[in-house]
């Protein structure tokens, strides 16, 4: 109908006014209130309508220069609005070696973006580059909306686009989640990963086709969900528990295989035929499932596979009883020892010996500085406030680390029962998780958690009656990596951009709002229980001399066996990788493993048995950080590393200081210099001067440790900067030092000129193809699609 | 109490109290930016970095609280260095001039911008005043110069530079019609003599500019009056009256004019015993190694910062050192000579006049020319062979853009650049930012491109509670400061508009009029 545009724009803005109203009286009016309201109204509007922030001014005390602020600090925040479905591709680590930047460059030759463009002309997809999503094993990871592609090709862009349009509407039907029955009718038990790995490769459409396959067959198995196994190669993983017999393990299982697995385990009479025709079409898919190629939303193949390598060497604390335990289930958490250490904490400790103990252990900071923890609970402790506060940091920013994300999403109860110890122990009266942006999931399963602890009276007033009052809420972050450091995650969550502080006065002095204040990793409070319930001794018995316990890591890049793995401190990064991890992907040379993300540096193979303690970390030029594990092979080029892991920093910077601000921003401009082969040896000179400079004058740990990378690249392989300055790529990985050539292997089937996007390649059937290298755009395609590896990488 | 030692002194502060607080009491200088007294400490320039002699860390002394036994050093060699590190990254982001392009290629360096603002003003007297701190043959030099000034003009980009040299002409002619010309009052007497051989523009504007420094200057020439190759020039093009005028002027400074005089080398060595300095502007030498002084086949060999010949108390200016058809370039040469051997006769050393730092970016990019009309006028370039008339003298100085920067003299980022030998360039690695300026003419300007983003406005509009006030948008290598909701930066400053222009840094906030070379007597 003919409407004018005057009254559309009334009832637009009236429209706003409402939602606006209804939004600040839920989330309220205090300055602390402006990231939810911000996220509340992106959530309505996809972006930020200048209309209703100026309505949020309005109703709150919050000011214009505020939530302006506010909304253009934090990535995740947006001013325009964006198209109707958003592309995000994620550019962590383990992507970016993956080729996440080919990937990218592919969605925009697809939806034919030019320049800075994000949108594509019809309005309905936004494409974003995005921060670590977590998925790192499954690298090149892309979100469309809700649903995560992995292992995506430059090649398969409109297999991805098509998938997504097919799957439109369908999120909201995934029903029938959770399945309760009476256990002991059960003939087995089969359990479901529900990390964020398995549920990105489509753990829910495999539970769904357990669902189906087990319905009206008479077999009587409980559907049960657990925690992130840490074998996120695997993913998604199945183990089924058939009654008195031994667990089998089933990796990257697609809906289609289920079938085929139950009816392997179970065989109840009547189920026989059923199996049969499940068989058959089982293959049949198999054989017609073109749409699939090369788009790992579900795996290409099932398989048994003996697992016990990957868990062998592993001690499990932070992860204890992984694969075992229902993230969000209560009272399995209590069976297996859950809330013990709490309860002896609050009924049978006093603060002091709280401390104590956690001192006794040798427990460090798990976030990276390796502070010993018991000496920071001690600060806090002693100073004389009525109010305290507690923060768990869950605002895991490195790209290639997702150790936060999976215990959260895993042992919720187990983070907060380390919280409830420590909140104890300090004497805090309000607590916060700070969660990044980009784990949602997390963000749901603690709310559920805390909601479930108050209910059963471990959180709250008067916890397990004993006396102590302590509650916690979640501050949600919006896209900012510097959070992570704690005085601009106070900043944060007290409703400012998050700019980092000076520090002295330290968060224990004075912390959110003026209080004193703990903030803890989230890997350190998940060890605490464990502490207290087996007592400090046991945890001080494993790792080195001056690094206690286990430290999780997320281990990803070009290994064999990716995901999550808790390891006892002193562990060499030999034993990680070619013990757990299976040794490098595809048979191909280990060159170097990157610790600590952005901060971290790397350890080349040189220095494999460099042990993982926070000491040798440092020596070497690289640091615990996070505990991001990246292995890179003979094909990875190290100033490109180098350059990418600057690239992000700088990106992250939030521009408050100098040498922060500009310095990573100069080094930046020199790193691109030199692998676009323009650079020279003073570029050498000027880049170690400004990484100097940068770490010593910077106001903050993200400032401070940004050139870390730098310099660990510059140590260890200088020659493949000096070759770089001559004009060389040995890895053949920096674009403007390229070209790519095909040699005499070519069958000529034209596969190649196909895929080219710019015609480089002539179609001529049965002929060696020829690459123009005018034309050529170095999008990888063709060498992606070549079946006989005829195309290859020349570096001058 | 908190006891410290700050460069070896020791120091008693309260708690919670700077390092930069303490240094204060100990009347210890630190310098900083981003620091603002009052306002909270946002701790961004790092310029204010000093050291702990303990650990060997290097901490910002604005905000770092004291601790018991720190063993701070604020000034020694790695301090130093970190100051001019952050002073060139800033710089290497840091789009603007400090002084105009025009002023920067006149071999005088005449403040052009300034004479143009004070034409358009009206005020051409001032306006020549201005023009003869650096030039004291403007009328003639309005006449005959080549004017490269306009060569470096911006406007010619935009279409044609300004007239620069006929203004300058027309207000040193407005100043000729007045029964007694300016000239500005002289320092009191020095009682020292300096003798100046040579009459022509070199020798008559050293002549002036020695009197103005309280000098007696002798001038000695072998015509029969001064003036010499101007002498050469067609009346038509510089008429006699023109050059006797401003000669006369000179002349009433006091400059004794000794003609006929044929300078040999015993007469040159009675000159040098006489008098305390002398200065030869004598114009192209034929004969080699006059008055026994290196010289090459160009001419006297000097120093060329300082003008000193191989004589420690003789400086030669002008064509004697090389032939050069620029006036004006002779007319600058006296002017700095004339500083140099003011020091020289006050002092006792010959050193250079201080080359100051001076921000520059060059050529602006097309987006920018209408960014730059907004402090100039749309309007062709008037060209006329006669004389401007006063209307047409303003309209034509309302041409100029305002190229140089409101606050050349309280700059902190040009001031520390000068202290710590900061280049520009080092750090320009990456394409520069584009210049925008949000003017109010009847109160502040605003240049981004200027902004170090120390925060300091935003602190203050926070403090006086502005409706929109600053505020920091994105972050960051791209944060700017802005205006929230693209309000006007008038409607942000309704309160502090003059306060945070006092108080920034830089020149990225000032107000309209500001005029620091006037206020500074430069």
């Amino acid at each position: 109908m003919y409407r004018k545009i005057g009254e559309g724009e009334v009832n637009e803005t009236t429209n706003i006014s409402q939602v606006v109203e209804q939004i600040v009286a839920e989330k309220g009016t205090v300055q602390k209130s402006v990231i939810p309201i911000l996220q509340a109204i992106q959530e309505k509007y996809n972006y930020l309508p200048e209309e209703a922030l100026k309505k949020v001014c309005e109703l709150t005390e919050i000011t214009p220069e505020k939530i302006i602020g506010i909304a253009t600090f934090y990535s995740k925040f947006r001013l325009e609005p964006a198209g109707d479905h958003r592309i995000k591709i994620c550019v962590g680590t383990a992507c970016h070696v993956k080729g996440a930047g080919l990937v990218y460059d592919a969605f925009k030759r697809h939806f034919n973006l030019k320049g800075n463009e994000e949108t594509d002309a019809s309005g309905k997809y936004t494409l974003e580059k995005v921060a670590c999503l977590g998925c790192c094993t499954l690298a090149p990871v892309v979100q469309i909306d809700d649903v995560t592609y992995g292992h995506v090709a430059s090649d398969k862009i409109a297999n991805v686009i098509n998938d997504f349009e097919s799957q439109v509407g369908k999120t909201g039907r995934r029903k029938g989640l959770f399945r309760t029955a009476d256990g002991e009718e059960f003939q087995g038990e089969i359990r479901i990963g529900l990390g964020s790995c398995c549920v990105a490769s489509g753990s829910a459409e495999v539970q769904k086709a357990v669902e189906q396959t087990v319905e009206g067959t008479g077999v009587n198995i409980q559907l049960k969900h657990v925690g992130c196994v840490g074998m996120c190669h695997q993913v998604p993983l199945v183990e089924v528990i058939p009654k008195n017999e031994k667990p089998v393990l089933y990796a990257k299982v697609k809906p289609e295989d289920v079938k085929n697995i139950i009816g392997t385990h179970f065989k109840p009479a009547g189920l026989f035929d059923k199996m049969k025709n499940g068989m058959y079409n089982f293959f049949e898919k198999v054989q017609t499932d073109q749409v699939w190629e090369g788009v790992q939303r579900f795996s290409i193949d099932f398989r048994e596979e003996k697992v016990s390598d990957f868990l062998d060497r592993q001690i499990p604390i932070a992860t204890e009883h992984r694969g075992v335990i229902n993230p969000l289930d209560m009272e399995e958490y209590k069976s297996y020892g859950g809330f013990k250490a709490q309860y002896i904490s609050l009924k049978r400790l006093d603060s002091e010996q709280i401390v104590q103990k956690v001192f006794d252990s040798g427990l460090r900071g798990r976030g990276g500085g390796g502070f010993r923890t018991g000496l920071k609970w001690q600060m806090v402790k002693n100073q004389q406030s009525d109010i305290k506060y507690l923060i768990c940091n869950g605002d895991e920013g490195d790209p290639g680390a997702f150790m936060d994300r999976m215990l959260l999403e895993s042992y919720p109860y187990r983070v907060i029962e380390g919280m409830v110890i420590a909140a104890k122990a300090v004497g805090a009266t309000h607590g916060y998780f700070y969660i990044r942006a980009e784990y949602p999931l997390a963000v749901r399963r603690i709310r559920q958690a805390l909601a479930n602890c108050r209910e059963h009276h471990y959180l709250g007033e008067n916890i397990m009656d004993s006396g102590f009052s302590f509650d916690i809420e979640i501050a949600e972050g919006a896209g900012a990596f510097v959070c992570g450091e704690e005085t601009a995650m106070m900043a944060s969550i007290e409703g400012n951009r998050g700019f980092p502080h000076i520090r002295p006065p330290f968060p224990a002095e004075k912390g959110l709002w003026g209080n004193p204040t703990l903030i803890n990793n989230t890997e350190t409070y998940a060890q605490v229980p464990y502490i207290i319930r087996e007592g400090e001794g046991k945890f001080n018995a494993i790792g080195t001399a001056t690094s206690k316990g286990t430290k999780v890591f997320a281990l990803a890049g070009k290994i064999n066996r990716g995901g999550l793995i808790e390891v006892p401190m002193g562990i060499t990064v030999r034993q990680i990788v070619e013990e757990i991890g299976g040794g490098v992907q595809g048979g191909k040379k280990f060159k170097a493993v990157q610790i600590g993300g952005p901060s971290g540096g790397c350890i080349p193979a040189s220095m494999y048995d460099t042990p993982i303690d926070y000491e040798s970390l440092i020596q070497a030029g690289a640091m615990m950080g996070s505990g991001g594990l990246v292995v890179l092979d003979e094909t990875d080029c190290m100033v490109d590393i180098a350059r990418y892991f600057l690239s992000f920093t700088q990106n992250e910077s939030c521009g408050k200081c100098t040498f922060c601000r500009i310095g990573t921003k100069r080094m930046l401009d020199i790193l691109e210099k030199i692998t676009s082969g323009k650079g020279t040896k003073n570029d050498l000179e000027e880049l170690k001067y400004l990484a100097g400079w940068t770490q010593k004058g910077s106001l903050c740990g993200l400032g401070r440790t940004a050139p870390n990378p730098v310099l660990s690249t510059l140590k260890y392989f200088h020659d493949e900067y000096e070759a770089h300055i001559e004009g060389r790529c040995p890895s053949g990985k920096c674009k403007d030092l390229i070209r790519y050539h095909i040699t005499d292997d070519c069958i000529g089937c034209t596969k190649c000129a196909q895929k080219c996007p710019t015609d480089a390649i002539k179609f001529e059937p049965h002929k060696v193809h020829v690459v123009d290298t005018e034309k050529c755009i170095k999008c990888d395609a063709c060498k992606q699609v070549c079946p006989v590896e005829a195309v290859e990488i020349v570096s001058p | 109490m908190i006891k410290l030692t700050i460069n070896n002194q020791t120091v008693e502060v309260p708690q919670w109290k700077t390092i930069l607080e303490a240094a204060h009491q100990l009347e210890i200088d630190i310098p900083t930016m981003c620091h603002l007294e009052g306002t909270e400490h946002f701790t961004s320039c790092m310029i204010c970095l000093v050291k702990d002699r303990r650990n060997g860390r290097l901490m910002p002394s604005c905000s770092m609280p004291v601790a018991d036994g720190m063993d701070i050093v604020t000034n020694d060699e790695e301090c130093t260095d970190s100051r001019k590190a952050a002073l060139e990254l800033l710089l290497s982001e840091h789009v603007g001039d400090c002084e105009a392009p025009c002023q920067l290629v006149c071999p005088a360096h005449m403040n052009i911008p300034l004479m143009n603002r004070l034409i358009v003003k009206g005020e051409f007297a001032k306006a020549l005043q201005v023009v003869k701190r650096d030039i004291a043959l403007p009328a003639v030099l309005g006449r005959i110069c080549p004017a490269p000034c306009e060569a470096g003009c911006r406007r010619k980009q935009v279409d044609e530079a300004v007239a620069i040299c006929h203004l300058k002409q027309f207000v040193a002619d407005e100043d000729l019609k007045e029964t007694i010309p300016y000239l500005p009052v002289a320092q009191p007497s020095t009682g020292k003599k300096v003798a100046i051989v040579g009459a022509g523009p070199a020798g008559l504007a050293a002549a002036y500019y020695l009197q103005l420094k309280g000098h007696q200057a002798v001038v000695f020439d072998k015509n029969e009056k001064a003036g010499g190759d101007l002498l050469k020039i067609d009346r038509e093009i510089l008429p006699s009256s023109i050059l006797e005028n401003e000669i006369a002027v000179i002349a009433r400074s006091g400059a004794e004019f000794r003609f006929d005089q044929t300078i040999d080398r015993q007469k040159f060595q009675e000159i040098k015993n006489e008098f305390d300095a002398v200065v030869l502007a004598t114009g192209s030498q034929e004969q080699e190694n006059p008055f026994g002084l290196k010289s090459s086949k160009q001419g006297i060999d000097v120093d060329k910062l300082t003008y000193r010949t191989s004589d420690d108390k003789v400086f030669a200016i002008g064509n004697a050192l090389r032939p050069s058809k620029l006036a004006v370039r002779s007319v600058g040469q006296g002017k700095e000579v004339a500083a140099i051997i003011d020091r020289f006769l006050k002092s006792g050393t010959v050193k250079a006049n201080p080359e100051r730092f001076n921000s520059k970016f060059g050529k602006l990019y097309q987006v920018e020319f209408n960014e730059y009309l907004k402090e100039s006028v749309k309007a062709e370039r008037l060209d006329t062979q006669n004389d401007f008339s006063q209307e047409e003298a303003r309209a034509e100085a309302e041409r100029c853009m305002h190229c140089d920067c409101r606050n050349p003299e309280s700059c902190k980022l040009r001031l520390f650049s000068d202290e710590f030998d900061a280049g520009q360039k080092r750090f320009q690695t990456s394409e520069r930012k584009i210049v925008q300026k949000f003017v109010h003419r009847e109160g502040i300007v605003y240049e981004p491109a200027k902004c170090i983003k120390c925060g300091i406005c935003v602190r203050l509009t926070q403090q006086y509670q502005e409706e929109f006030g600053f505020t920091f948008i994105g972050r960051g290598f791209d944060v700017k400061i802005g205006v929230p909701f693209n309000e006007s930066v008038q409607n942000a400053l309704r309160k502090t508009a003059a306060l945070v222009a006092e108080k920034c840094p830089t020149g990225a906030l000032a107000m309209y009029g500001e005029e620091e070379h006037l206020k500074s007597g430069q």
